[in-house]
């Protein structure tokens, strides 16, 4: 491990030989009376052999001897004559000892060196570069470190070697010589003798070196750090995203289970693009046309429908701002009279397609009944069931049997129909708070504009107030009904006369279609804040792709988005 | 487009032609018959009297199960009318989700009649000016009157 600091201590021990004190007695000089010098940046690292991490590696510093006689010619200059060797310090007593050596030019006399260490219990090797600097000693690869065998000293060596820089490596070296043997050329070295070495003219007074490679506290490197930090995000995301998948599974379950269970209707949502199968479709009963009244009744002019007969698409419709099927009287039990009318089949309301125009002929006309009882010309419904949606074109309720439901349930459809869901809970609670409205008609202030706005239309809608488009009366019987709508609109207006109590006055049953439509309109609505940013967004979608704004919430959502977000959406479902 | 869609256009064109409203002209073309040019007048008792408006209808190719696309190609000064160059006009029948087959041009035709007489400013898609109709009633006029003036003579 890189070494974080290296000290160097004045100790005094008594000598082995002659007492046989144990470690214990090994006293650290005061730095007032002597050497102790303290290095902490002006350190490198040049091999990290034999250290493991957080130990200090200590002991007795010493200057390995040099065996040629060249090199003990270039130590000269270096290294005075009576440093400590390791003839200044007890023999075989097991003390470990660091190595300290100036960086001789010549590598012959650095291997010299180091292989005379070897042979001593040498737990660190202490080099430094003769010359004046202060800096910090070049780093572990360079040149000047190389010793002409490609770097392998660094390995060979059972013990780290660690470089200081130049300056402080000529002290240590001068104290060396101080601290070698009689101390008493040493500053205080009387005082010292007299104070710690009492008993024996031959107890040692010598340099200690410790050298510290990072305390165990301190932080690993800042790759195992990264590294941490790393794989923890990794598990973080992980866990998110397998938590939202199983969310969103179970959402998915939850929302088939609706539609199975006939709560949700997917198309009417405007969620999802249904089309009906072939096979339901064959299902639908064929009949031939048979007016409902005498035929000589059968007029232009549009005989206003008994609403009991008319079809019950407003008991069991799909409520346009909700998606709920409200629960129908027994539906089935409705068809099933129908179907046991044979072999004239029931007589019906609509003297004309309502998609080509054309009339019925009686007996004559083939005509395809839809569940909700509207008849239409099959080559005119049945592509569009078959292509286009599931919904009746008239009423807008689904065709499909009771628990059909799309084979695949997407995340997207899923937070479609949690968002409806939430905005209608919104409104709801919105319209329970100003139940007490109700009764007197509100008046709109544009202090508020849309708050009020959508509470007020929701209200209208719930409570079906007949409601004008317009505001001046006197429009109401300005405006003729068209002749031909006339017939058409009899079903309608029969059905909205059921559901409304007998309020529809004489006034109103002119505009009773514009003001249908409004109030189909508001409801459709309500649950959009901003009801008028919504319908001018829409129209403009409808503008720009020259289409109806029903787009498939798959693929429009999918291919508008980069492939980034794709596949975030990809991993964590439900994020917007 | 299907046979179906093109002879029923064909069908509720002949209808318009017999049943137009007052101060309305169709221009109908064969080749293109999804796409109709209506010239029509402002109403007589409208802020817009005296204006000669040019409005497209654009029947989509699943006509008659979307709604036909109503857009003013004159300028006009109108809360149901969008302030740009698409002039594209979107409520009551002429929403997708109101729309019902049965629905007829000519009364989309009779629709914008009355919707040039009366705004409704409740279903506004240009909530500026829908403001200013409920709220000044003059400056609305004098606006209207004004763009009918400069664009739409």
């Amino acid at each position: 491990m890189a070494a974080q600091s290296i000290g160097v201590f004045t100790i005094a021990f008594p000598d082995p030989t002659t007492l046989s004190h144990s470690n214990n007695d090994l006293v650290t000089l005061p730095p007032t009376v002597s050497f102790r010098l303290s290095l902490e940046n002006n350190i490198r690292t040049l091999s990290t052999n034999g250290v493991s991490k957080g130990s200090t590696p200590h002991g007795l510093l010493y200057v390995p001897s040099l065996q040629s006689d060249d090199c003990k010619d270039i130590e000269k200059q270096h290294v005075p004559n009576n440093v400590t060797r390791v003839d200044d310090l007890p023999h075989n007593m097991g003390y470990s000892l660091v190595a300290f050596a100036p960086w001789l030019k010549q590598p012959k006399c650095i291997q010299q060196y180091l292989a005379s260490a070897r042979n001593q219990p040498t737990k660190a090797f202490i080099v430094y570069q003769p010359g004046n600097s202060t800096d910090v000693p070049p780093p572990m690869n360079d040149p000047s470190w190389g010793l002409g065998d490609g770097g392998s000293w660094k390995r060979a060596n059972p013990f780290p070697v660690y470089a200081i820089s130049s300056i402080y490596g000529a002290i240590v070296m001068k104290e060396l010589k101080l601290y070698s043997g009689n101390v008493t050329e040493a500053p205080y070295g009387n005082t010292l003798l007299s104070i710690y070495n009492p008993s024996s003219p031959t107890d040692y007074i010598r340099l200690w070196a410790t050298v510290n490679t990072g305390s165990g506290t301190e932080l690993p490197s800042l790759w195992v750090f990264l590294v941490i930090v790393l794989g923890l995000l990794i598990a973080i995301v992980g866990a998110t995203s397998f938590f939202m998948h199983l969310v969103q599974r179970r959402r998915r379950n939850d929302l088939r289970q609706r539609i199975v269970n006939g709560e949700v209707d997917l198309e009417a949502l405007g969620i999802k693009r249904l089309t009906v199968p072939r096979e339901y479709l064959e299902q639908m009963p064929l009949h031939t046309y048979v007016p409902r009244c005498e035929p000589s009744e059968v007029e232009k002019e549009g005989v206003p429908d008994d609403p009991r007969t008319s079809p019950p698409d407003t008991s069991s419709a799909v409520r346009a701002d909700t998606g709920l099927k409200t629960p129908a009287p027994l539906p089935s039990n409705a068809h099933a009279s129908a179907d046991m009318a044979p072999p004239a089949p029931s007589a019906f309301s609509q003297p004309t397609c309502p998609i080509c125009l054309d009339d019925f002929e009686p007996s004559a006309t083939q005509v395809r009944e839809l569940p909700c009882r509207h008849i239409f010309h099959p080559d005119c419904v049945d592509t569009f069931l078959l292509s286009n949606s599931s919904l009746c074109p008239m009423c807008k309720t689904s065709v499909l049997p009771a628990g059909s439901c799309p084979a695949k349930i997407t995340n997207v459809m899923v937070r479609r129909e949690r968002m409806i869901r939430r905005m209608r809970e919104r409104s709801t609670a919105n319209q329970g708070s100003t139940g007490g409205q109700t009764g007197h008609s509100p008046v709109f202030t544009s202090s508020h504009p849309w708050p009020l706005g959508s509470i007020r239309s929701h209200i209208g809608g719930a409570i079906r107030q007949p409601r004008r488009v317009f505001s001046a009366p006197e429009r109401s019987t300005a405006v003729p009904v068209p002749m031909e709508m006339g017939r058409v609109d009899d079903v309608n207006r029969a059905l909205d006369e059921e559901a409304r109590p007998a309020t529809a006055g004489a006034t109103q049953t002119s505009t009773i279609q514009q003001a249908d439509t409004r109030s189909h309109c508001e409801e459709e609505t309500a649950h959009i804040p901003n009801r008028r940013e919504w319908a001018r967004l829409r129209a403009l979608a409808l503008l720009g792709h020259g289409q109806a704004p029903f787009v498939d919430v798959e693929e429009g959502e999918a291919d508008r988005r980069p492939a980034w977000r794709r596949g975030l959406r990809r991993m964590f479902p439900g994020f917007r | 487009m299907s046979a179906g869609a093109k002879k029923r256009i064909m069908r509720e064109y002949g209808e318009c032609m017999a049943d137009m409203p007052p101060g309305m002209k169709i221009n109908f073309d064969e080749k293109n018959m999804t796409e109709w040019e209506i010239h029509m007048d402002g109403p007589e008792d409208s802020m817009y009297a005296g204006g000669h408006f040019l409005l497209k209808i654009m029947f989509p190719s699943e006509y008659p199960f979307k709604p036909p696309v109503v857009s003013f190609k004159t300028k006009i000064y109108h809360p149901n009318v969008s302030n740009d160059d698409k002039g594209s006009m979107c409520l009551g029948l002429l929403r997708p989700d109101e729309w019902k087959p049965p629905n007829k041009v000519v009364s989309v035709l009779r629709l914008i009649q009355t919707l040039l007489t009366e705004p409704n400013a409740d279903d506004a898609i240009e909530p500026s000016i829908a403001n200013e109709y409920k709220e000044n009633r003059k400056e609305f006029e004098k606006n209207a009157k004004d763009w009918v003036k400069r664009y739409a003579k």
